[in-house]
């Protein structure tokens, strides 16, 4: 593997150098796709510079504005408010955050830093208030299927973090600490400053809380008190004039007060881009990204300082790439990229560490046959050393009818990689009564182990089964939307509808003498999610903006569905015990999803009196947690539904001599607490905290 | 041929006697009995009598089981429909009409009435086992259909529960500790439906427990129910009706609505950690040896 590693290297030096020296004395002239002069532009859908406006593709952009006058300094806490994204919490107590978009659950979504993944998901959700905000410009979300460009994960989405660019001579920054209920004190500082050719970039912050608790019977806290430290420093370089070099590294530490447990997480990652413009039409860009993401959790008896559980998780991933862009002219526009993942991980519920290699290539191109037509088409293969192969095609249109109407068209395939636990589990739980998870590569192995300690009582699924390999996750989205912008007033609806094929789910594959199951992993669901999206954003006047958004949302499972049309689906009369036949009406649907979701947001300012205040309003309808009638489905009989609820927060802000800005904020102003329907009888288990303050000093330099 | 003639010749003088008697309306010739749309059947069964030139009052018909009589629903020239009544024995079922009187020619055998039944609270005790660290041991809680009740008898029983397993007596020994021996002919079989709609037992294959291998199976959403780790709750897996041929070949049909005490519809945690091993069930039971149906 290092070999390879340094041979891709060596030829990537080669031809930078190559490349360099061929395009020496060009005359400056910035190359058309990646000049920046528009106010809404995004990089994550085309992955070239494209106005927001102009895409085909349904793109949410949350600017850096909106991002200062919320008061939010975390991730989750911005996207929450956003159309068609909701975080919803993990089905278990306890569990963490998870982000949904067009309903498509967290496992699906593809998180980015500046254009390149991020790692580390703790049983497929990974945590967004990882994430801190202050040093961001703008945060850009394509949602349905972008595997095309991006690969693995991204089926419901990309969710792509853009960081600030140093533009001043002037030393600029900020300093700002912000003081929040449950004693949450977040503090950060900024600094960036631009010279002729080069610039920097540094973010510190750090961030602490006592966390909070849902469940006050139980023993514990839901979040247990814990620190965090999040560096990032940039390099910023321009070599020659068509040549410009972007250096990245970030590096986030979090700890767990849980004594005399311990609970640690890390997460680093190195960026290198360096950008060619080769000739006026012609860019280059070659990537080299390495990120690793490590846990470190021991769970120790706090009696008898017994180590019950260690579980280790260190996540390395590799990946140089090389992307080619070459404009035939403004509208015309072509993208070629390859690139190769080096992935390995080490974790103590696996045998052995676990190395992935995958190569891929893609293409794109973005056209104009007509003057008011626009369609992008393209294209990824990823070739995977554990799986098999994907294709993931992708074409996309935008028809302006009228220069204030659109409409706009687009179809994807996304596909995600089975991951490491599907594969490689061997996990026996002592301490939960002694069953058995295995992943697909060792699942024959373990049971022949089990066979030979005579733990299995009878064999569930055919010998022969055991050990076929697992296909990727695969899904196609649709999406049709119809824009309208006049004046004031810029609305847009999407129409849009994902199907998805081969989800992986647990199988029995053995009951054990003991009682217990051994589980594996099988591609085995269909699902699909449909509905769609209404965003109206209304400008009264230059200082009062208001915007609205609903989501309409349809998700089930389509085996499922066959099953009640075949009257194949029961529950049992809550009063008399007895099994009746379900109808398909009784059917809910997928596990935490809302049908409806509304967000209402007011933003206003006095610019004479430095003031801004803004009140932002989400609720989601009515949705169900599990299953607890046993017939594996969320059904109308199941005691598990959380009633509609509505979060209000509120932010007020005054800037003082120019360069001092206080705000005062109330999220969750109406204390919505709710009540989590799993939660055992006569112990309440909350759904949210309930209302938090905060205030925040930022001073701007 | 002798008999034809002489047959042929009956009934010639019947038909010329009948004419020459009856010179009103009544001139339809002597009514046949030809076939019974059952051989058996408990009282209530529907029952429905073949035959020809049948009267078309019904009040003109005297039909009784095993001398029991029988009422009359409805009554065209070549069906009667009846129930079978209440008191009626095994034996000939007669038909007379202005006192001639005619037998179905195979006997009908009254059957005893199905039992549709619910079993309470059938405490199924168990040490050991899942979450501790013994292996499950102690006395199975046998069970009679034909009693309706748990026994001691050591051959009369058909199934047999401790803790979440649910044994039959018939097959091997599973290897578990303080299993009963097995000496009947009992077996098992899991169904999907609502129990009323499982109506017979034909075609169902049955099992017998094995070495290591229960016809019921145990273990979380594999047999009879389902463990949800959250809550520590069992619950009856709604849609499996579980069917039993008897120990001496009888078949009996069971919907387990409950596995705790007193069939709580709300599983509180006191309950959950309290009132377990309670098995509460609905069950369908046909006494009649050889008798498939299940209907109740």
């Amino acid at each position: 593997m290092s070999l390879n590693k340094n041979n891709i290297l060596f030829y990537f030096l080669i031809y930078v150098s190559i490349s360099v020296c061929a395009q020496e004395g060009r005359k400056e002239e910035k190359d058309s796709i990646l000049t920046e002069n528009l106010d809404e532009v995004v990089v994550t859908a085309t992955r070239t510079i494209r106005q927001l406006s102009s895409l085909p593709l349904p793109v949410t952009l949350i600017g850096k504005e909106q991002l200062q006058q919320t008061g939010v300094t975390r991730l989750d806490q911005i996207l929450n408010e956003q159309t068609g994204i909701i975080m919803t919490p993990d089905a278990t107590i306890g569990g963490g955050e998870g982000v949904q978009i067009q309903g498509i659950a967290s496992d699906y979504v593809l998180i980015l830093i500046d254009g390149v993944p991020v790692v580390g998901r703790s049983s497929g959700n990974l945590d967004l208030s990882r994430f801190a905000i202050g040093n961001i410009k703008q945060i850009e979300i394509v949602k349905g299927p972008s595997s095309s460009l991006f690969g693995s994960e991204a089926l419901g989405g990309v969710i792509n973090i853009i960081t600030e660019k140093p533009t001043s001579e002037n030393i600029s920054g900020q300093v700002s600490h912000r003081a929040a209920t449950f004693n949450d004190q977040n503090t950060n500082l900024s600094l960036n400053q631009r010279f002729d050719k080069i610039g920097y970039s540094v973010f510190a912050d750090r961030l602490s809380t006592d966390g909070f608790d849902l469940a006050p019977s139980d023993e514990g806290q839901t979040v247990n008190p814990f620190y965090n430290y999040t560096f990032n420093g940039r390099f910023f370089a321009d070599i020659t004039e068509n040549l410009d070099v972007f250096v990245s590294g970030r590096y986030f530490f979090q700890e767990f007060d849980v004594q005399p447990s311990t609970s640690e997480e890390k997460d680093a990652n190195v960026l290198l881009r360096i950008n060619h413009d080769a000739s006026k039409k012609t860019n280059l860009q070659y990537e080299f990204y390495y990120t690793n993401y490590t846990t470190d959790e021991q769970v120790i008896d706090p009696i008898d300082d017994q180590l019950l559980i260690a579980n280790d998780f260190d996540q390395k991933l590799f990946r140089p790439e090389i992307r080619f862009n070459h404009s035939f002219n403004p509208n015309n526009t072509l993208t070629i990229g390859a690139g190769y993942n080096f992935e390995n991980l080490n974790r103590s519920l696996f045998s052995e560490t676990i190395t992935f290699n995958s190569q891929y290539v893609f293409a794109q191109y973005d056209f104009k046959p007509l003057e008011k037509l626009n369609i992008i088409a393209g294209a990824r293969f990823d070739n995977h050393s554990e799986y098999n192969s994907q294709l993931s095609p992708k074409i996309s249109a935008k028809y302006d009818v009228t220069s204030n109407f659109s409409i706009k068209g687009s179809v994807g395939s996304g596909f995600k990689a089975p991951d490491f636990r599907q594969l490689y589990l061997d996990f026996t739980n002592a301490a939960g009564g002694g069953y058995s998870v295995f992943g697909k590569e060792v699942e024959a192995t373990g049971i022949q182990r089990l066979q030979e300690n005579d733990e299995i009582a009878t064999l569930q699924v055919d010998p022969s089964q055991l050990g076929q390999s697992l296909d990727a996750e695969s899904s196609i989205g649709y999406n049709l939307g119809f824009t309208y912008k006049k004046g004031a007033l810029s609305s847009e609806v999407n129409f849009f509808r994902n199907d998805f094929e081969n989800l992986i789910d647990t199988r029995i594959l053995a009951a054990k003498t003991n009682g217990q199951n051994v589980f594996g992993y099988i591609n085995r669901e269909s699902v699909y999610t449909q509905g769609a999206e209404i965003d109206i954003k209304y400008t009264i006047s230059k200082n009062l903006n208001l915007s609205a958004g609903y989501q309409l949302l349809y998700a089930f499972d389509k085996e499922k569905e066959e099953a009640f049309e075949n009257g194949d689906v029961f529950g049992r009369n809550q009063e008399t015990l007895e099994t009746v036949r379900l109808q398909r009406e009784d059917y809910f649907g997928l596990e935490n999803r809302s049908r409806h979701t509304l967000n209402f947001k007011a933003f206003y300012e006095i610019p004479e009196w430095d003031i801004n205040a803004n009140l932002r309003v989400v609720y989601r309808s009515r949705f169900g947690l599990a299953d607890r009638n046993g017939n594996n489905l969320l059904d109308e009989l199941d005691n598990s539904f959380v009633d509609g609820y509505a979060l209000v927060n509120l932010a007020f802000g005054k800037t003082f001599l120019e360069h001092y800005s206080l705000q005062l904020g109330v999220n969750n102003l109406l204390d919505f607490k709710g009540t989590n329907p799993l939660a055992a009888q006569d112990s309440e288990v909350l759904i949210n905290p309930g209302i938090q303050l905060f205030t925040r000093l930022n001073i701007q330099f | 041929m002798k008999n034809l003639i002489k047959l042929s010749s009956l009934l010639l003088f019947f038909i010329a006697f009948v004419s020459c008697s009856d010179d009103d309306e009544n001139t339809t010739a002597e009514f046949t009995v030809t076939a019974i749309s059952a051989e058996s059947g408990a009282v209530g069964t529907e029952i429905t009598i073949t035959g020809t030139n049948f009267p078309s009052n019904t009040s003109d018909i005297n039909l009784t089981f095993g001398g029991a009589n029988a009422t009359i629903t409805s009554v065209t020239s070549t069906q009667i429909v009846t129930t079978v009544p209440s008191g009626a024995t095994t034996g000939s079922v007669t038909v007379v009409v202005d006192g001639v009187t005619k037998n179905v020619t195979t006997d009908f055998t009254v059957l005893s009435d199905l039992v549709s039944a619910r079993a309470e609270n059938i405490f199924a005790p168990q040490t050991g086992g899942q979450g501790t660290q013994e292996e499950a041991s102690g006395p199975f809680t046998k069970f009679s259909f034909a009693t309706g009740a748990v026994t001691d008898s050591d051959t009369e029983w058909d199934i047999a529960f401790r803790g979440l397993t649910i044994i039959v007596n018939g097959g091997t020994t599973t290897g578990t500790n303080d299993e009963p021996e097995r000496n009947g002919n009992s077996g098992a079989a899991i169904e999907e439906g609502i129990f009323s709609e499982i109506t017979d037992t034909s075609g169902i294959e049955f099992a017998q427990d094995a070495n290591g291998e229960l016809a019921i199976p145990t273990g979380s959403n594999n047999g009879w129910y389902n463990y949800n780790f959250m809550t520590t709750t069992v619950t009856p897996i709604p849609g499996k009706i579980l069917i039993f041929r008897t120990h001496d070949g009888k078949f009996a049909k069971i919907e387990i609505l409950s596995y705790y005490k007193d069939a709580p519809s709300d599983i509180t945690q006191e309950v959950a950690e309290n009132d377990f091993r309670y098995y509460t069930f609905n069950y369908v039971y046909n006494p009649n040896e050889g008798e498939t149906s299940l209907a109740n």
